[in-house]
């Protein structure tokens, strides 16, 4: 009886054992614009994120991460306060941040906490300048810069007119670009303007009076780049082609605005209609869409990416022991792996030395990628314009 | 150079048309209650979604749109005047605070309802070009232009013509005098926050049309609007649109001949110069209160 009642009691524990042994969680923060003036940039990373963790946390059974989200209403000082408190409440890392000017304070915040920190919306040169050693990225200005140089050298074009928004990464891009198609014999004019203008119409004069360039490019946001195809449409610069660089080849814009776009090209990693390849695009489109009832765009993909690479490097350090030894920063970079936007791997400062955009031109209400040649999957319009 | 600086007056000019159709509102219930209601510019902004909303569902034209803007926004007018009214003690500052608090909800309602997404009118014939001579502009934007004349000679006539304008006028130089006179302040400030809001309606639609709309924006109409109501001199109507034009046409003038980065810049500096020799505003005066 006694015999009996001890195998009972072992079975029992065991079965507890078998059951109560569920996946270890983690808490992994995300210092987010949902709120303010980036909110669409935030909205769109945070959409992909909360795809890695679906896709993450159901995909093995092992680990489990608990996404925790503070809004930094698109402003550095609630950045900064949302990574304390997030520290305060023992994440194991933090993921997010919109643009450089939020991604700066956040990290550096986050680097004093010691914590990991991952994006995809801190492209600055700065970022990657300041020695942090838990400070990671996936993309980077260069990748953008290289894509729109080449393509204007492809073009052929002998001037170019800059129009840039002031802020850091903007601004930076403007240097860039302005430093290799001059050393290329292009005459660049650099016309910067403040984030909060609406009417680009005397910019775009200059432009068409003064500069009469063979290409605009155009370094700015959604709302910027609406602003100014409006103002070249008034105007009718007599230029060959316009090029933006994020938030512009993309569905979204052919969709809201399908007659200020065609011909406009810009940096984008995937065509549209996008067709997933591999297993896990395939997988994050599918749960993308399962989540959000809509097809996924580039800021979803750098979110998932982001995600995804810190989730991994989590569960390695996590088998390993040394999470909470610090042995995060160590795994996120042995990563080496293929992602949606190509091989993925960290350098010594954090960035990811493999990215590279490529560039995509509104074309009948589709994205043609049209450079680097390798990737194309249509010919370039040019000269091409909406007008 | 001659055709830049010509284009450069043009655009400002339309551009000051567009400020004044948004800081009349403002200025109209800062005339005549000396409140500034920070929520000013989330009105507008909410008229512009409605205009967005209209266009997008119904597939009509931003205009036909008035109508049920008009009714969200004066209600949601009315709804701030009921807060604001229920303030006992230093009206001037505790409104500040009361419609900064109501424009936070606002934007934040906006975002919940039509998300952080860009958005502005597709209608092709607002979008058209209009040339005259060398000098270039979109049909929305003469449109409105003329909108906002006609709606500041409007608000002028009913000013200084009606009784309800002179009510208005005789509660803001004097509350107590005026109840005495048989005039019922309470709903003399409602019906300047009625028209405010009507003014406001307009002013959004003519964003929509003419422009792209966001849910941040509203913070942004309404410092613009404030500055304009400050440059024009407390309840000076004609004041709102040569202030409204001298800063559009100041703003277009930097970008011109300096540079675009400078235009917000310049515009304060307008602002600060002004009040530093006209600290009344262009057409302020001294006002007397018994």
């Amino acid at each position: 009886m006694k015999i009996k009642l001890a195998v009972w009691a072992i079975a029992l524990t065991a079965g507890f054992g078998v059951t109560t042994a569920q996946a270890e969680e983690f808490a992994v923060g995300s210092v987010i614009s949902l709120t303010g003036a980036n909110a669409r940039g935030g909205s769109g990373m945070h959409e992909g994120i909360m795809t890695a963790v679906e896709v993450f946390n159901r995909q093995q059974s092992k680990h489990k991460i608990k996404l925790v989200t503070i809004d930094d209403e698109s402003a550095p000082a609630k950045a900064i306060a949302g990574v304390e408190q997030l520290a305060s409440q023992n994440v194991v890392a933090i993921t997010g941040g919109a643009t450089s000017d939020l991604v700066g304070p956040a990290s550096t915040a986050a680097n004093k906490l010691g914590l990991v920190y991952i994006t995809s919306g801190g492209t600055s040169e700065e970022l990657i300048s300041q020695g942090y050693k838990k400070f990671f990225r996936i993309n980077n200005t260069s990748g953008y810069v290289h894509a729109m140089t080449g393509m204007f050298s492809d073009m052929g074009i002998k001037s170019l007119s800059i129009i840039y928004s002031t802020k850091k990464s903007t601004n930076e891009l403007a240097v860039d670009v302005d430093k290799i198609m001059t050393a290329k014999g292009v005459k660049v004019t650099l016309h910067p303007f403040d984030p909060a203008i609406t009417d680009f119409k005397p910019i775009l004069n200059k432009v068409r009076l003064q500069d009469r360039p063979d290409a605009i490019n155009m370094l700015g946001y959604e709302n910027d780049y609406v602003g100014i195809l409006r103002a070249a449409k008034v105007l009718k610069p007599n230029v060959k082609a316009l090029v933006g660089v994020w938030q512009i080849a993309n569905a979204k814009m052919a969709g809201d605005f399908p007659d200020l776009v065609p011909n406009v090209s810009g940096t984008e990693i995937l065509p549209y209609p996008v067709a997933f390849s591999t297993a896990e695009g395939k997988l994050f489109e599918t749960t993308f869409k399962a989540l959000y009832h809509k097809s996924p765009d580039y800021l979803g993909e750098y979110g998932f990416v982001q995600s995804m690479a810190l989730f991994e490097a989590i569960a390695r350090a996590a088998d390993k022991g040394s999470l909470k030894k610090g042995g995060l920063a160590d795994e996120m970079r042995k990563t080496d792996r293929d992602t949606l936007i190509g091989r993925l791997q960290f350098n010594d400062k954090g960035d990811n030395p493999n990215f590279i955009q490529h560039i995509g031109q509104h074309q009948g209400g589709k994205i043609v990628i049209v450079w680097p040649k390798e990737f194309a999957t249509g010919k370039m319009n040019f000269p091409g314009v909406p007008w | 150079m001659s055709e830049l600086i010509l284009q450069s007056l043009y655009s400002g000019l339309l551009a000051g048309g567009s400020y004044a159709l948004i800081a009349l509102g403002l200025a109209l219930v800062f005339g005549t209650m000396k409140i500034i209601n920070l929520a000013h510019g989330e009105l507008v902004l909410l008229a512009a979604y409605i205009a967005y909303m209209a266009e997008s569902m119904l597939k009509i034209n931003p205009l036909l749109a008035i109508p049920l803007a008009l009714i969200v926004v004066c209600l949601a007018s009315v709804i701030v005047y009921f807060l604001v009214s229920k303030i006992v003690k230093d009206r001037e500052l505790n409104s500040l605070l009361l419609t900064y608090g109501v424009g936070i909800v606002l934007t934040n309602a906006i975002l919940l309802i039509w998300k952080s997404d860009i958005h502005s009118t597709s209608n092709e014939w607002f979008q058209q070009s209009l040339v005259l001579g060398s000098l270039y502009s979109m049909n929305s934007e003469v449109t409105f232009f003329v909108v906002s004349l006609v709606l500041i000679v409007l608000v002028w006539l009913w000013l200084s013509k009606s009784w309800y304008g002179r009510a208005v006028r005789a509660v803001a130089s004097n509350r107590d005098a005026a109840k005495l006179m048989g005039i019922n302040p309470r709903w003399t400030e409602l019906i300047s926050f009625v028209l405010s809001g009507v003014l406001a309606t307009f002013a959004g639609v003519a964003l929509y049309s003419y422009g792209v709309i966001q849910p941040e924006l509203g913070s942004a109409l309404t410092v613009k609007a404030f500055i304009i109501t400050v440059l024009a001199g407390a309840g000076s109507i004609p004041g709102v649109l040569l202030g409204a034009v001298l800063l559009g046409v100041v703003e277009a003038l930097t970008t011109t001949m300096f540079s675009s980065a400078l235009q917000e810049l310049t515009g304060m500096l307008l602002f600060l110069l002004v009040l530093f020799v006209l600290p009344n505003g262009l057409f302020g005066a001294n006002r007397r209160r018994g």
